[in-house]
């Protein structure tokens, strides 16, 4: 099982973000969608789980295809995918604890006891033991983004995707980050998208790159491939060299 | 060529110029009608969600507290100083002609039938309707909504209807105290600024009481409490744009549900009384 | 946490809920249980009363009307009243119960009453099936509320735009100018009338002025008379022959004087009823025409009372007139000798 984006477009107003955005993803990989800001990466990923309806194009998530289903399938779906948010989007009237168990509580047949046992091994796989009774608004930048972590591994999902896990961490937090995403690929064979602009963080725990270009993918590839590419778009990016890119499109 | 060119430009000008308030009312009417479309969408979804009791169930005790029992004060606030005002104003505006009994009637009929369900649902749209608005709206701008929908929350079924089955279950609980209130205060002003005694002040309410006026209130209260928090359930949801999105979304809230509870208002007793 | 909120939200629901329901029975004026007496009242109409309306017995508040219901047949009106404590009223015939509002502002209550303090209403007679039953039942009377007395009001308003009407199309030009000639008639009749009797009233004077002057030419020739006998008695007694017959000449012309004297005052009367004859005339051919409906006058005679009536006045003055002419002495006194 895999998860397949045929051809979307998405437009908000008139800006057309997504123009024919095709990907591939492979059982069990982790590839990472890395391009500029705003080129709509976010948006990728809000519509593998249907967050965001794009106008045209189908995604298949598991074998479903998203965009047809009805909310409650929509819903046992997304049970089978982990999303984690930018900014980890913690609910902040809950405790850590009620937030990593909330997914958990949607699971028939779990008593309480099993799932304070797996809230505790979660927060102990992110490095947060005992946090379950602090607030969100306690912890700082990086314990969220884990705790956010957390909770989209605490249903044992078969996918997880990641906006932006390790954006404006400190080093020591975004190899931690790293680790953590490494071992869900390595220990649990999740497949996973990662949605980065940090390099670093892409060579690290990619099977595969894509770059994400005005719309649409404009090379997909392991990182070795990346790293020897000659595209001028990707390179520019890469290297961090806008003038090559623009050389490109004048 | 160039003053032809210039004559275009005055002409569009002009007619920019002269469409700009038509464009307007067209803006608003499609964003009036575009907002009761999704207003009825929302509701839609609300009752299509009633029945997983299991997501909005365990919501319900924390919110009854939260938009009713913590409502009660200001409720109770502004019904003791209404109940004084009417008091002394039936009185001021009785004087000589009637009997002194009809300052607990009017007090008592007043209170009852119109500003112990409209000034409390007033004040609680500003309480509750703006808390819901802002709690929804920082939620939306922070993809916390998102973030239950990615856990298999419906978040009509986790955050609106409980808010709403609170709201629609409280305001009544709001009212009836409110309204208890506010008579005493109409009673205890009576008798210690105006002539009229307990007797007649007693009189007078029970002179013109209606059980019809209990349901009456009730039934008004109800649907005050089903506005108020739908109306700042759905500027919540419709939030976008970070801090000031939140702002505007909490006003929309405030605004439209005041106005929605005063035609209401007159709707109920258009048709009940 | 958990089960504190709950114990809150619980307690303030429960508060609610007994608030409304102690509230509600306290305005509706309850008797929180206590023991309480069930009469009925059978009235024609109950006017404005409610249910809930109080219930008095000499002025004093002692219960509240229960139920209000028409019985079958729609005939009569079944009050429930619920009095409280124990309540014996005695004899229940002579018991009434009248319907009245309370004040000027629409409260209605029911009071019990003897019936012979209040003789003037009608009270319902509670028919002998009720009268056995273990339910007391009082026949009642309903006072006419102020919203009847303004339809019978109304109605009286109503027969009188009616009979205004009706007043105006009987009332419309023609018989205004009808009406106008009649008056110009009678002022015609009056008038001639008044002629009439200007012209008797100067006959008569006349007449009597006649007789008058007649009555002093005979009285004067009378009294000639006199002197002219006592004179010759006096010269018979004393025998004087010769100057009897100088004297009987002297008195012989003295008569004859008188004689023409006498002669010409009749003549004179003579003048007088011939006078007086026609002026009567006159009046008798003015009823002629009168009675032959000659003119306007004549037409407004004819078809009125008022003809009934001059045509008697006519008829009183031929009769008069007859009458005069008959015996002219009983109207000019003449005394001769």
């Amino acid at each position: 099982m895999s998860i397949e984006i045929k051809d979307i477009h998405k437009s908000f107003g008139e800006d057309h973000v997504l123009q024919g955005f095709s990907l591939y993803v492979r059982e069990g990989e982790t590839i990472s969608i890395i391009g500029p800001s705003g080129a709509g990466k976010s948006v990728t990923l809000k519509t593998i789980i249907g967050l965001i309806t794009p106008d045209s194009g189908e995604v298949w998530v598991d074998g479903k295809n998203v965009h047809t289903l009805l909310r409650p399938e929509l819903y046992e779906l997304r049970r089978q995918v982990g999303y984690v948010f930018q900014f980890a989007a913690l609910f902040d009237s809950m405790s850590v604890g009620e937030n990593v168990a909330m997914g958990l509580r949607r699971i028939k047949g779990m008593t309480e006891g099993d799932i304070q046992k797996r809230v505790s091994y979660c927060l102990h796989i992110v490095d947060l033991e005992g946090a379950e009774e602090r607030r969100p608004a306690e912890l700082s930048g990086g314990m969220r983004k884990r705790a956010g972590l957390a909770r989209a591994i605490a249903t044992q999902p078969k996918y997880l995707l990641y906006d932006e896990p390790t954006t404006g961490l400190d080093p020591v937090t975004t190899t931690t980050i790293d680790g953590l995403i490494s071992r869900m690929s390595d220990e649990l064979g999740v497949t996973g998208i990662v949605v980065t602009h940090d390099m670093v963080s892409a060579y690290e725990i990619s099977d595969r790159i894509a770059m994400l270009h005005e719309g649409s993918i404009r090379f997909v590839g392991t990182p070795d491939d990346v790293r020897g590419t000659d595209d001028p778009v990707v390179r520019g990016f890469v290297e961090g060299r806008p003038e090559l890119s623009r050389s490109v499109q004048v | 060529m160039a003053p032809i060119q210039h004559d275009v430009e005055d002409s569009e000008l002009e007619l920019r110029g002269f469409s700009a308030p038509v464009r307007s009312v067209g803006h608003w009417v499609i964003a009036g009608v575009g907002s009761v479309g999704k207003g009825g969408h929302l509701a839609a979804r609300a009752v299509g969600t009633l029945r997983q009791v299991d997501i909005w169930g365990p919501r319900l005790v924390p919110l009854f507290v939260t938009i009713g029992v913590a409502s009660i004060p200001i409720g109770l606030f502004i019904l003791t100083f209404t109940g004084m005002v009417l008091a002394i104003q039936a009185s001021y505006t009785l004087t000589g002609t009637v009997p002194n009994y009809f300052v607990g009637a009017l007090v008592g009929k007043t209170v009852i039938l119109e500003l112990g369900p409209a000034l409390t649902a007033l004040a609680l749209a500003g309480r509750v309707g703006a808390s819901i608005a802002s709690e929804l709206g920082t939620m939306r701008v922070t993809e916390q909504i998102d973030a239950l929908e990615s856990l298999a929350y419906d978040p009509v079924a986790y955050l609106v209807v409980p808010r709403v089955l609170a709201g629609m279950f409280m305001f009544p609980v709001v009212t009836v105290f409110s309204v208890v209130v506010g008579i005493v205060a109409g009673w205890l002003t009576s008798l210690a600024m105006l002539d009229v005694t307990t007797p007649e002040f007693v009189k007078g309410i029970r002179f013109f009481f209606d059980t019809y006026d209990v349901q009456f209130a009730l039934i008004k209260a109800w649907s005050f409490g089903l506005v108020v928090t739908g109306v700042g359930c759905f500027y919540g949801l419709q939030t976008s744009g970070g801090a000031e999105g939140v702002g505007h979304a909490t006003t929309r809230a405030v605004v439209v549900g005041s106005m929605i509870i005063l035609v209401l208002d007159a709707f109920w007793a258009a048709v009940l009384l | 946490m958990t089960q504190g909120r709950e114990l809150v939200v619980g307690s303030t629901i429960i508060v609610a809920i007994l608030v409304i329901a102690v509230g509600t029975l306290w305005l509706q004026g309850t008797n929180w249980g206590r023991k309480a007496t069930y009469v009925e009242v059978l009235v024609l109409d109950v006017g404005q009363l409610t249910t809930g309306n109080p219930v008095r017995l000499r002025g004093v508040s002692i219960g509240s009307v229960a139920s209000i219901t028409v019985d079958p047949g729609g005939d009569v009106v079944r009050l429930g009243l619920e009095v409280e404590g124990a309540f014996d009223l005695g004899d229940p015939v002579s018991a009434g119960v009248i319907i009245a509002p309370q004040s000027l502002f629409g409260d209605w209550q029911a009071e019990i009453v003897r019936r012979a303090r209040f003789p003037q209403f009608d009270y319902f007679d509670v028919p002998a099936v009720d009268q056995n039953r273990d339910t007391l039942v009082i026949g009642g009377y309903a006072i006419p509320d102020i919203s009847r007395l303004t339809a019978a009001a109304d109605e009286i308003s109503q027969n009188l735009s009616v009979l205004t009407d009706r007043f105006d199309r009987a009332f419309n030009e023609q018989t205004v100018d009808q009406l106008l000639t009649v008056i110009a008639n009678l002022e015609v009749v009056s008038s001639e009338i008044r002629n009439l009797i200007t012209q008797q009233a100067s006959t008569f004077e006349d007449v009597s002025a006649d007789v008058a002057r007649a009555a002093d030419e005979i009285s004067q020739a009378s009294a000639q008379a006199n002197t002219t006998f006592r004179e010759v008695d006096a010269m018979l007694d004393r025998g004087d022959v010769d100057s009897i017959l100088v004297s009987v000449r002297s008195t012989a012309a003295n008569i004859d004087r008188v004689t023409a004297q006498v002669n010409r005052s009749i003549g004179g009367l003579d003048q007088t009823v011939a006078r007086a004859d026609s002026a009567f005339g006159s009046v008798q051919r003015l009823t002629s025409r009168v009675e032959s409906g000659q003119g306007a006058l004549g037409r407004l005679l004819l078809d009125s009372t008022l003809a009934v009536r001059a045509e008697n006045a006519m008829a009183q003055l031929d009769s008069l007139l007859t009458d005069i002419k008959a015996n002219p002495r009983r109207y000019v006194r003449l005394s001769i000798f």
